[in-house]
């Protein structure tokens, strides 16, 4: 799942014009250290849902990596 | 000193007098705001009412197509006229002066046409202001501006604080990890957002943010979960809702998701038998493309009924589509992907999102010279360049054909 999420997080930074990550440090914040405003966040739960079938913001407000894994991983 | 308007992430720090001095210091006069500063578009706003000039608005972020499409001279946009210099003594003699003027002022705004093209709406102080409120109780407020500041969202916010003399402290491009910091540095009373906003800083708050009266949210559909997150972030404050349009200003509020028609407007609303809520013209801004049906205007939403005069909004009838707050027509993207070489066809609609409340999706049929890997590099390259970010579709999918009706229209839901 680390590899998923890591290439969807690559595909928006990529977008956005920024430097890709090699690897998925899960303390990462999405909105303070890679810089996600709510578009990208929107992008980012879109892929996800596509990929494993799970909304991340349906029951509250993720921010961090950690949080994502969590949640999909309940869900599967 | 009394603060006007602060914007930290450009260093800006203004108080009234210096608006004054601003304001003084001119001798040049535009009819089209298209500025990147927001103070800059506040500071040619508000000379434009003290001169009594009408004025139009335009988003800073519009490309030059985007202009080219209102239809408008994209060199047109930047012209300056010589303009008599202002002897404004103070902000008493200011609003005496957009007072005196207001009969030969308007303010046209942009707003997402159905045709593709965006309407024009051109509004008077009267219409514009209709719901500020001004009066003693409003003088020692401090007000957030978390809107874009060319958007009827943000210029409701502009004129109450400027007419109540509040400063107005803005954040709407502002890194969302300040935010916080930044309304308990200056203590804010009032602030009104987008759920897409709010939802982006939230999770940034370490502490409870004591200072905050009022949490309006709007232009967005309600959010229950949201509420409970403002009450816990904003514990002191009351949580409102509310519906406004740029066509009809301000026209409703809630607690929660029922909003209440007040006994003034009772005659000025109707819900049509397909339960569209209809607004009657009296209450709409002045523009000869309205759209309407014996004098009333419909404005594409669905309510349900809850009770003598109390509604709730169900759904949109029309295709635009709700991205964070901007109202987007899919057709006018459609038009910039079919320009790029290699697109047969596309299809863009709405999909729900809990982040933003809906995305763009567009679904493309490509010719076989490049891999669906190039052709979405080329298209995000283009609508870069061409379109608002909010216009841009969040995912693109492909597919060998886009489904249509009997009547040759795309297949929408």
């Amino acid at each position: 799942m680390t590899e998923i999420l890591l290439k969807i997080i690559n595909e928006i930074l990529d977008r956005n014009g920024k430097e890709s990550l090699q690897t998925l440090d899960v303390q990462l914040s999405l909105r303070n250290d890679l810089g996600f405003d709510s578009l990208d966040l929107a992008v980012l739960t879109v892929k996800i849902e596509d990929q494993f079938g799970i909304d991340i913001f349906q029951n509250g407000i993720v921010d961090k990596v950690y949080e994502i894994i969590n949640v999909v991983s309940r869900s599967e | 000193m009394n603060l006007f308007f602060v914007d930290e992430k450009r260093n800006i720090f203004k108080t009234y007098d210096d608006l004054i001095k601003d304001l003084n210091g001119k001798d040049r006069i535009r009819e089209k705001i298209y500025f990147e500063n927001p103070y800059d578009i506040f500071k040619e706003l508000i000379y434009s009412m003290a001169m009594g000039s009408p004025v139009e608005l335009i988003d800073s972020d519009f490309s030059k197509r985007e202009i080219e499409n209102l239809p408008m001279d994209y060199d047109e946009i930047f012209k300056e006229k010589p303009a008599t210099k202002l002897d404004i003594k103070d902000f008493h003699d200011l609003i005496k002066r957009i007072n005196k003027n207001k009969k030969s002022w308007g303010l046209a705004l942009y707003t997402s046409g159905t045709t593709g093209r965006p309407k024009r709406i051109v509004h008077t102080l009267d219409t514009v202001a209709r719901s500020v409120k001004v009066c003693e109780e409003m003088r020692k407020k401090i007000w957030v501006l978390a809107y874009n500041p060319t958007h009827f969202a943000g210029l409701q916010v502009f004129f109450q604080a400027f007419f109540n003399r509040n400063p107005m402290i803005y954040v709407f491009d502002q890194d969302r990890k300040k935010i916080e910091p930044i309304l308990q540095k200056y203590k804010v009373t009032h602030i009104s957002a987008t759920p897409t906003f709010y939802r982006t800083f939230i999770p940034l708050v370490e502490n409870s943010i004591l200072s905050v009266e009022v949490a309006t949210f709007g232009g967005e559909k309600f959010d229950p979960n949201l509420e409970e997150k403002l009450k816990g972030i904003f514990p002191n404050a009351k949580i409102r809702n509310i519906y406004a349009s740029t066509e009809g200003g301000s026209l409703f509020g809630a607690a929660g998701e029922v909003f209440e028609i007040k006994k003034n407007m009772e005659h000025l609303v109707r819900i049509s038998e397909e339960k569209e809520l209809l607004i009657h013209k009296s209450l709409l801004a002045p523009s000869t493309e309205y759209f309407l049906v014996d004098d009333w205007y419909p404005t594409g939403d669905i309510v349900e009924v809850v009770g003598e005069n109390k509604f709730k909004f169900t759904t949109r009838k029309t295709e635009m589509v709700n991205v964070g707050g901007y109202k987007i027509n899919p057709h006018e993207v459609e038009e910039e992907i079919m320009k790029i070489d290699g697109v047969i066809d596309v299809l863009v609609k709405g999909r729900k999102n809990s982040a933003v409340g809906n995305i763009l999706v567009a679904e493309v049929v490509k010719n076989d010279e490049e891999t669906e890997e190039e052709m979405i590099k080329k298209i995000y390259e283009v609508l870069s360049f061409k379109l608002q970010k909010w216009k841009i579709p969040g995912t693109i999918v492909f597919c060998a054909e886009i489904p249509k009706t009997r009547t040759g229209k795309k297949v929408r839901t």
